[in-house]
């Protein structure tokens, strides 16, 4: 409902997103049991028995340079991740990282925890780290990516596997997955209930690359500073921490196109923040 | 244009399930490798598969395909029921032999396919066989360097793994007239009964009932402390472990 302009009932959050996460969720998982209960002889007819590998648009990335030299996938990666790591790249492209905010079910868990932790914490939480320290953190990720790229390259095996949280979170009844993905996914778990996809933020190589369409993408989150009341609100709801309410566009090489910033969630004025195309009407 | 969540909802879905659809009529969804090994760049074999990419997904039926060996020959070599052997995936095998002191696995049967088809395989790295595949490989041309690397890399089979990793325990009378073996358990025991190989210490052949003259007399040389591998001792003293272990195992076969 709305009275001038202003609405009287708005949503809390993108309540559509957490439907989108559960689906994406609930259908890597299935298919990750799946794929052992086939490889013990038995599975569920209608489902897809692909390996987690097969369905990572990261692994496809990390395979481009033997594919290139070589022409062949780096071990375990097939066909299928390439074609992925394209559609998530269109999207990305389009509408910045939507694989981060929508789709990746590491994200989601993250957000899961962290439901806890705004519970506990209230307001301190996802602002322990201090400002300075947090910026410089936030480059870690790409250092990671040079890492991955560079031990996948010169061994032509998947070696991230063995680090990887969101391998070993659908893996972790099999005897695949390594103790150091292990432990650091119990890190990312028990650091999200401080900080908000603590992961995505420093250490996710795939959110690297996909952040970097931030700086052209098609659609951006954009503030109309006419009707801004500059209450802050966006930038506190923000779950990487942006600050939504001191740009005019937003440009972050960390937003993960969520919209929980946008006047169809926090911002308590219509049409003021928005995600759309060429300049603001 | 202003978008907001519920078309963007829409439009992620599209455009995943979309481009998948259109990617699976293209062809090129796949979500398995195509099971071709990768071949030789250069060299001699250039051209040939390699077994060094055989990967833990292929089946015996796709080692087969890509090399030409039966997997009733694999099956017998790793010893699996041949019915099925066929679609028996590589990577079974590490689970199979989970209580051998060392690893048999994907790694294991690479080394089997190069040795059996006479194709170069890096000999720097430990990989492991079983003896039922140590026997078959016997047969074929092997260099003098391989088959160093064989005896050295020889494992019990599975059923004798289980029970010790090292030598099978002489069945005591009791359980040998109860049990009703199967037909691969009594070939594999008839094949790591008692045998000589890289990792027997002197005080296995004591056990075997051979006593320490004889052991003497064969070598030429005193016995080292009983726990000493024949072979290390062998190689320690200049001694051809070849000649000493066929000299030996007339000795231990005399006491069977
Ligand atoms: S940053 Fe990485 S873990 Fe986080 S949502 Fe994006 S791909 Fe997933
Ligand atoms: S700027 Fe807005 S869309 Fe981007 S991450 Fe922050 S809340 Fe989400």
């Amino acid at each position: 409902m709305k009275i001038f302009g202003k609405r009287l009932f708005r949503p809390r959050s993108i309540w559509i997103r957490r439907v989108v996460q559960w689906f994406f969720f609930l259908l890597i998982a299935l298919i990750a049991v799946n794929h052992t209960l086939v490889e013990n002889g038995g599975g569920i007819a209608f489902l897809s028995t692909a390996s987690l590998h097969a369905l990572c648009p990261f692994g496809g990335v990390v395979t481009i340079y033997q594919y290139l030299t070589v022409g062949t996938f780096v071990q375990k990666i097939h066909e299928s991740s390439f074609v992925l790591m394209i559609l998530a790249f269109v999207l990305s492209i389009l509408f910045g990282p939507v694989f981060c905010g929508w789709v990746c079910p590491m994200g989601t868990v993250q957000e899961w925890v962290s439901m806890l932790g705004k519970k506990i914490f209230r307001r301190k939480f996802n602002h322990f780290v201090p400002e300075k320290l947090d910026k410089a953190l936030r480059y870690l990720r790409y250092l990671v990516l040079v890492w991955v790229i560079y031990v996948t390259a010169t061994s032509g095996t998947l070696i991230f596997a063995e680090y990887d949280p969101y391998f070993a979170l659908f893996n972790f009844w099999t005897s695949e997955v390594a103790v150091a993905g292990l432990v650091i996914l119990g890190v990312t778990l028990l650091l999200s209930l401080f900080v908000e996809r603590p992961w995505c933020k420093y250490a996710c190589p795939y959110g690297a690359v996909l952040g970097v369409t931030n700086l052209f993408r098609v659609f951006q989150i954009r503030r109309v500073e006419s009707t801004c009341k500059n209450d802050g609100a966006c930038s506190i709801m923000c779950p990487m921490n942006i600050p939504v309410d001191v740009v005019k566009t937003v440009r972050d090489h960390q937003c993960i196109s969520c919209l929980e910033c946008t006047s169809e969630a926090i911002c308590p004025v219509a049409k003021t923040v928005v995600f759309n195309v060429g300049g603001v009407k | 244009m202003n978008l907001t969540s519920k078309p963007l909802a829409a439009i992620i879905f599209i455009v995943f399930f979309g481009g998948i659809a259109i990617s699976t009529v293209m062809g090129s969804w796949q979500t398995e490798s195509s099971k071709e090994a990768a071949t030789y760049t250069e060299g001699e074999f250039a051209g040939q598969s390699n077994p060094a990419d055989i990967r833990g997904s292929y089946t015996f039926g796709d080692v087969e395909k890509n090399f030409d060996i039966p997997s009733s020959v694999l099956a017998q070599a790793f010893g699996i029921e041949s019915d099925g052997a066929a679609t028996f995936a590589v990577k079974g095998l590490e689970e199979m032999y989970a209580a051998s002191e060392f690893e048999i696995g994907t790694g294991s049967v690479r080394l089997f396919v190069a040795l059996y088809k006479g194709l170069p395989f890096d000999l720097s790295v430990d990989t492991y066989l079983p003896e039922d595949a140590a026997a078959l490989l016997k047969d074929r041309n092997l260099t003098p360097e391989q088959s160093v690397y064989l005896e050295a890399h020889t494992v019990p089979n599975p059923a004798a793994a289980t029970d010790s990793p090292v030598v099978d325990p002489v069945p005591t009378a009791e359980s040998a007239s109860e049990a009703v073996p199967t037909q691969s358990a009594a070939t594999s025991e008839a094949l790591t009964e008692n045998l000589i190989k890289g990792k027997t210490t002197f005080q296995e052949i004591l056990d075997w009932g051979v006593s320490q003259e004889i052991i003497e007399q064969v070598m030429g040389a005193p016995m080292p402390n009983p726990l000493t591998k024949v072979k290390d001792y062998c190689t320690e003293k200049g001694l051809d472990f070849e000649t000493i272990k066929v000299a030996l195992q007339v000795e231990v076969d005399k006491m069977k």
